[in-house]
């Protein structure tokens, strides 16, 4: 490959000066001409029917323009996460837009439109609503016991999903282990904390098709399931793609309650509607769903695996929404694809209970389970005296070898001893004292996790379309305008996909607009999720601008009588190899494409060919070829103060294959933002529920507290490991995901080398440091 | 009841009827139009609505409009003098300080109180100043740099 001009170069956001002077580009920002204000009435009770909803007082309010109850709305059982169609029949579908049951606290009950947000909360407070009160179960471990409270009609026990995988033969494999470690661990409920609220506008014309806007993840996923919900043709539901999203995380993947309802309220009252929730509603609409893990581990005198056994209980909350799959990711990548080990066998429970829905969250499942396995790992190490590097070594995939999940693509790339090795020698491994050697009060420790394999996307699990798509198309200035469907939520997709364009174009970075998107005029798009934006994006990116090349070279070969091999576009021009100062510039190529007589050589008047007539274009709608997994070990210095318990996180070494990196500093901010959410995960955040109301005792940020800048760790290293990938866009793979996957467990690791106490249950707060230590 | 009050915002003296309840925030949003501050929680917790009131970071979701009257108030969308960006801006746009960018306005606005009360501080100093600010997506340290970036060497 000739050397690149733009990938791999440290380049500035292309949205940055914007949003430095005010951003407007927001959801939250959309206003429409007679727009309504609509809020929702929520239920105060966790498990209840609803026997009768009386508007009346509420409908003569002055302002208020309508109310919405479960007896206006389809009752359409829905499933709010976007997956293809073939997968979707397979999802639970057990969610309304709004229903005469009620299953967490908070779930809404009834809605109301007004002209002000003001006349709107004041309604909520004349709708009389009778409830029946039923029994609440907000332990998974209780839900499941006969006698519990029944959730949903078509779960016995509340367990919405038993999915089970095996290989090889257990049984034996424990008894070819030298040693068996059986743990449990548990990881507690934890919020995406997107800063931007979920907001939307929804606009119905007179003949009731919608116009959406709604600070989505998907804008396609949220087309058609605002369609099913609704029970009309996806044709009819327009998405819009906001130019940026205040974060997401996850946390705004599917579809919320906010969106159907503003669409009913807005069909209703033939006026915009828009709701935005509060912070509070923000904290009870979607989280990281809690697990509890049985896990037990088979092993030699010398670290091999034998045999490993996961049992894995997700509280999925009053719905399935994620439940399922998250739990599915959890299990394969979480355990059986994890190492290298022959007898495995994994079961998973997704059980309902009557605390909040769950949702996606950047690492999807692998959190939970890297949190246990990783911990383990260490516990083994401790026991059988081995270097925490040296067994995750023995046990790990290679270069080359078929990809564990699905052998039809191989682990084309994969440097994971690499990346042990270079952190190791980065954090001073070899230094690390021996667990609570430490004298004195403060004590400090070192310790490490992986999460060896990842993903680039979602070819093959779950089959979710992994399409991307791209429209790139040429100005006569020499400008390109490109447009995808994916969102970019923050982590810098515009400005990597329009290096992407410009490198293949051979134009400059800023030659490269990325411009209007909307579900009806580019092609699909998978989420903006599953670390594969920049792999898959990236890929149809390249291959539109490919595209456009092409039909460049066309007319520039004929302009500079050449044949189009031996041209190339250097800066915006187009000329033979090796001599830039002969050509023509890449806009009066559009020129010359765009219009019937040009005068373009210096011979005289050329005409175009009628085969070369027409915008100049490039498209690409594709799938990936592979799933090239990145590799992850990250490294982190701790110093915990053994009379408050306090834990510091001081130093953060992350080593990272993630293929070639297209822009350094957009790749430092994904380990450096992960890192903030994985200390937040690992030492201090927690969706904190009463048990008899169910009220969130956590839903603002003055009770759910995430890493200020004081908390987190000054020094952060990225070592960046850049494999060729060769299926990906420049050889790039992926690294959003795991940057949130590996610090839990690495600090839990850490804490235990400082202080010599294990905690196998997140978050590792204070009293349980003291518990640890006989304080408490 | 509405009032009709009088804030100088940005330099310039803005008449708004307001609510007795309703926040500076609500003002500059809802009333003005300048959306460069950000709702991010409305109970003081995020710091993403921060504006400067004499000088100083206040989260405008705290303030209400009236008790803003007879105070200078400088938002994002006045910190750009004769079309320049401040150089806390630049700052932020040079060292990769913004991700989704919906805590930045408020982040700015922050530093940029802080520098003007310690023009040379201590990485640490600065990690103190921006304390107030939530931010998600960059762990905080682009936006420690570009602070410090921003300010006079010390």
């Amino acid at each position: 490959m000739s050397e690149m001009k733009i990938v791999g170069k440290r380049v500035l956001r292309s949205d940055a000066y914007d949003k430095v002077t005010g951003g407007r580009g927001y959801p939250v920002n959309v206003r429409l001409p007679g727009m309504l204000h609509a809020k929702l009435l929520r239920s105060p009770y966790p498990h209840a029917r609803v026997l009768h909803i009386d508007t009346s007082k509420a409908e003569k309010l002055a302002g208020v323009k309508a109310v919405l109850t479960p007896a206006e709305v389809p009752q359409i059982k829905f499933h709010p996460v976007f997956f293809s169609p073939s997968l979707a029949a397979s999802m639970i579908r057990d969610m309304l837009i709004l229903s005469d049951t009620v299953r967490f606290a908070g779930q809404p009950v009834a809605a109301v439109a007004a002209v002000q947000p003001e006349a709107a909360e004041e309604a909520l407070k004349l709708i009389h609503v009778e409830y029946e009160r039923l029994p609440a179960v907000f332990d998974p471990d209780q839900a499941v016991q006969s006698g519990a409270p029944r959730i949903h009609e078509h779960a016995e026990s509340n367990v919405a999903m038993h999915p089970s995988f095996s290989f090889g033969d257990l049984e034996r494999g424990f008894e070819e282990a030298d040693y068996v470690f059986e743990n449990t661990y548990q990881t507690q409920r934890v919020h995406t904390c997107y800063l931007e609220p979920r907001v939307c506008v929804v606009e119905s014309d007179s003949q009731g098709n919608l116009t959406v806007w709604s600070s989505t993840q998907h804008i396609f996923g949220l087309r058609e399931k605002l369609a099913f919900a609704l029970g009309l043709p996806i044709s009819t539901v327009k998405v819009v793609k906001p130019p940026y999203i205040g974060g997401g995380f996850g946390g705004k993947l599917d579809m919320g309650y906010i969106e159907p309802i503003c669409a009913l309220l807005s069909r209703k009252t033939g006026r915009p509607v828009r709701i935005e929730q509060t912070r509070y509603e923000d904290f009870i609409t979607t989280a990281r769903n809690p697990i509890k893990i049985h896990l037990k581990t088979g092993v030699k005198k010398d670290g091999t695996f034998t045999a490993r056994y996961a049992k894995s209980i997700l509280d999925t909350g009053a719905h399935a929404t994620h439940g399922a799959v998250v739990l599915m990711v959890h299990g394969f990548y979480g355990f059986l694809l994890r190492y290298r080990c022959p007898n495995q066998k994994w079961e998973g429970y997704t059980v309902y209970t009557n605390n909040m829905i769950g949702g996606g969250f950047r690492g999807y499942g692998a959190p939970q389970a890297a949190f246990a396995v990783e911990s383990q790992i260490d516990e083994i190490c401790e026991e059988l005296e081995l270097d925490p590097i040296e067994l995750r070594l023995k046990n790990a995939h290679s270069e080359g070898q078929p990809h564990p999940f699905d052998p039809s693509f191989n682990l084309s790339t994969y440097r994971f001893e690499e990346c042990l090795k270079k952190g190791a020698e980065a954090i001073g491994w070899a230094d690390r004292p021996s667990a609570n050697s430490m004298g004195g009060t403060r004590k400090r420790g070192i310790g490490l996790a992986c999460q060896p394999l990842w993903v680039s996307g979602c070819i093959g699990f779950p089959d979710i379309y992994e399409h991307s798509g791209a429209i790139i198309k040429l100005n006569v200035d020499g400008t390109a305008d490109l447009s995808v469907a994916t969102v970019d939520m923050g982590c810098g997709q515009n400005t990597v996909l329009a290096q992407i364009a410009a490198e293949e174009l051979g134009v400059p970075l800023e030659a490269v607009r990325i411009t209007y998107a909307d579900t009806e005029t580019v092609p699909f798009d998978a989420p903006s999720h599953a670390s594969r934006v920049t792999y898959s994006a990236g890929l149809a990116v390249q291959a539109a601008a490919g595209a456009a090349k092409k039909r460049v070279f066309d007319i520039a070969g004929r302009l500079l009588n050449t044949s189009v091999e031996k041209l190339e576009i250097t800066n915006g021009r187009v000329h033979i190899e090796g001599s830039a100062e002969k050509g023509v510039s890449l806009g009066d190529v559009v020129k010359q494409a765009e219009s019937p007589y040009v005068v373009m050589v210096p011979d005289g008047t050329q005409r175009t060919r009628l085969s070369e007539k027409g915008t100049i274009m490039g498209m690409a709608s594709l799938a990936p070829t592979s799933n090239p997994s990145p590799a992850t070990a990250e490294f982190v210095e701790v110093e915990v103060d053994t009379e408050t318990g306090e834990v510091k996180v001081l130093r953060v070494v992350f080593a990272h294959d993630i293929g070639r990196v297209i822009n350094p500093p957009g790749a430092e901010g994904q380990v450096e933002g992960g890192t903030q959410q994985g200390v937040g995960y690992a030492l201090m955040e927690n969706l904190v529920f009463d048990q008899t109301s169910g009220a969130c005792l956590t839903g603002d940020f003055l009770d759910y507290k995430i890493p200020t800048a004081l908390e987190m760790p000054p020094e952060i290293k990225c070592i960046f490991i850049e494999s060729n990938e060769p299926t990906g866009p420049f050889g790039a793979k992926s690294l959003a995901e795991p940057c949130l996957i590996v610090p839990a467990p690495a600090i839990a690791n850490a804490v235990y080398n400082a202080v010599g106490v294990r905690v196998r249950d997140l978050p590792i707060t204070p009293e349980k440091i003291l518990a640890g230590l006989g304080k408490l | 009841m509405k009032q009709r009050i009088n804030l100088t915002i940005n330099e310039e003296l803005q008449e708004v009827f307001v609510e007795p309840h309703q926040t500076l925030l609500h003002v500059l949003r809802e009333e003005l139009g300048l959306i460069g501050t950000k709702k991010g929680c409305d109970t003081g917790g995020c710091g993403c609505c921060t504006v400067l009131l004499d000088d100083r970071a206040v989260y405008a979701c705290m303030v209400f409009a009236l008790s803003a009257q007879g105070k200078k108030i400088i938002t994002i969308e006045g910190l750009r003098e004769n079309g320049k960006l401040d150089p806390v801006q630049e700052a932020f746009i040079e060292a990769g300080a913004v991700q989704c960018g919906y805590c930045t306005c408020g982040m700015i606005m922050a530093a940029k109180a802080f520098l003007l009360h310690n023009p040379a501080p201590s990485d640490q100093e600065i990690r103190a100043g921006i304390a107030g600010n939530l931010c998600r997506c960059t762990g905080y340290h682009k936006i420690v740099e570009a602070v410090r970036a921003a300010s006079r060497p010390g």
